[in-house]
């Protein structure tokens, strides 16, 4: 019998191993929102993270003059619309002072600089150098001066890792800014689309998309992209639109995180689009 | 001696070849198309030591990526396990020369890294309203072509320092 099983196993063992590997992959694949893998998953990136940090930075030095020229455009483009907002506010305070609204402009950020990029067609990441000790936590959105960013997944003490725009698991709650009609955003693995908007939504090109408060996860409008193309659905009664966003993952190098208070009560509800 | 060196091998490269995967090869990517780097070294030491070693490796690379890039933990463990399997057929004692030092090996590393992404894509973008051949199209040939290309690195760069 043993020489049996010893015959066996020297004849196929090859395929026991790859049988083995390959259950223990698909194990793992189902243990992805478990604790203990979280943890193991912050100790792992956040010791790396440190050493790519350092790294990063030396490859980064040739993309800064380029950045450096868009900011002092932007920067321009931004002192003139703040001088407009300005007038608007001062209105604005005023009339909301008169309907007794109180003040919820003023979001805290938190800046934080991007240290390294997992690209692939379907599941971009990127690692930024903040963490738990400056008080982030997975759900919070990155944002960049030109908009959505993504969404953080898993923190160690000093690293962050952000599932971005680009990847098929996350998807956003938003909302046509023009007439405030709202629906979900995903990346299908080649463009960010809109999913099941009704053929009597009034979407247009170059429409500006944001994401929209009903958003368990971001809950104030913050810009994400115009509208590039209408497509019509097979069935006929379905629209699919084509969004190209305001941020390329693929340049950004510094971001923020929007330092949100999470509401508990909206955490409570099993609807929250993150517990996926 | 020699034996332990065998396995100490693979973890040492993991480090550099990963850290430039995530810090150096975003900047030359092309329409977000990157090479795999990962599957190149996977590729090369399942030619070098065999089928067995080549799957471990693979499951090894794999696991360790997933933790530290923030992907679906498993998944590129799946594809690396099956893709180092995969490169081991080419390995053995009489092609091990042509494949790992002739252009044959990017063509080993165009089909297992077609293997590679097609399970890889499998697991991030089952999605039936999309096109099936554009999908693979675009997940797993563009990428697969891109990592063979670099790979050519792999059979030049030795051949240059011997012929000088």
């Amino acid at each position: 019998m043993f020489r049996f099983l010893l015959y066996v196993w020297n004849r196929f063992k090859e395929y026991f191993i790859l049988t083995l590997l390959v259950i223990i992959s698909l194990t793992l694949l189902t243990q992805n929102n478990n604790q203990q893998v979280q943890k193991v998953r912050a100790v792992a990136f956040g010791s790396f993270a440190a050493v790519s940090s350092v790294f990063y930075d030396l490859f980064n030095i040739t993309q800064l003059k380029n950045e450096n020229k868009d900011l002092r455009q932007t920067n321009a483009e931004l002192m003139l619309q703040l001088s407009m907002l300005r007038e608007q506010g001062i209105l604005n305070r005023e009339l909301n002072g008169m309907l007794g609204y109180e003040d919820t402009t003023s979001l805290p950020l938190t800046p934080a600089t991007i240290v390294s990029k997992s690209l692939s067609i379907t599941q971009n990441t990127i690692t930024i150098n903040e963490g738990t000790k400056k008080g982030i936590k997975p759900g919070m959105p990155v944002i960049s001066y030109r908009g959505m960013v993504g969404i953080i997944q898993t923190c160690s003490d000093n690293f962050s890792i952000a599932r971005t725009l680009k990847n098929v698991d996350l998807k956003l709650t938003v909302k046509n800014e023009k007439n405030r009609l709202n629906g979900i955003m995903k990346w299908d693995g080649e463009k960010l689309v809109i999913v099941d908007v009704p053929k009597t939504y009034d979407f247009d090109i170059g429409d500006r998309i944001v994401t929209s408060e009903i958003s368990s996860i971001i809950p104030v409008p913050i810009p994400v992209g115009i509208v590039a193309k209408i497509e019509e659905e097979q069935t006929g009664i379905l629209n699919l639109i084509h969004v190209t966003p305001f941020e390329e993952v693929l340049t950004v190098e510094h971001v923020f995180i929007l330092m949100l208070v999470e509401n508990e009560e909206k955490n409570n509800l099993e609807l929250n689009f993150y517990n996926r | 001696m020699k034996l332990k060196l065998k396995y100490f091998i693979p973890l040492l490269i993991f480090f550099p070849v990963v850290l430039i995967q995530l810090t150096v090869v975003p900047f030359i990517s092309i329409q977000g198309v990157v090479p795999d780097l990962l599957l190149i070294a996977v590729v090369y030491f399942s030619i070098s030591y065999g089928q067995i070693f080549g799957t471990i490796t693979g499951a090894t690379y794999g696991l360790m990526y997933d933790l530290i890039s923030g992907n679906l933990i498993g998944s590129t463990m799946l594809s690396k396990t099956v893709a180092g399997f995969v490169a081991g057929y080419f390995s053995s004692e009489t092609r091990r020369e042509k494949y790992l030092y002739t252009y044959s090996f990017s063509i080993v590393v165009l089909i297992t890294g077609l293997i590679d992404a097609i399970i890889f894509a499998f697991f991030s973008v089952i999605d039936f309203n999309t096109n099936i051949f554009l999908a693979l199209f675009n997940h797993a040939l563009m990428p697969s072509i891109y990592t063979s290309l670099v790979s050519i690195l792999v059979v030049i760069v030795p051949y240059r320092r011997n012929f000088e």
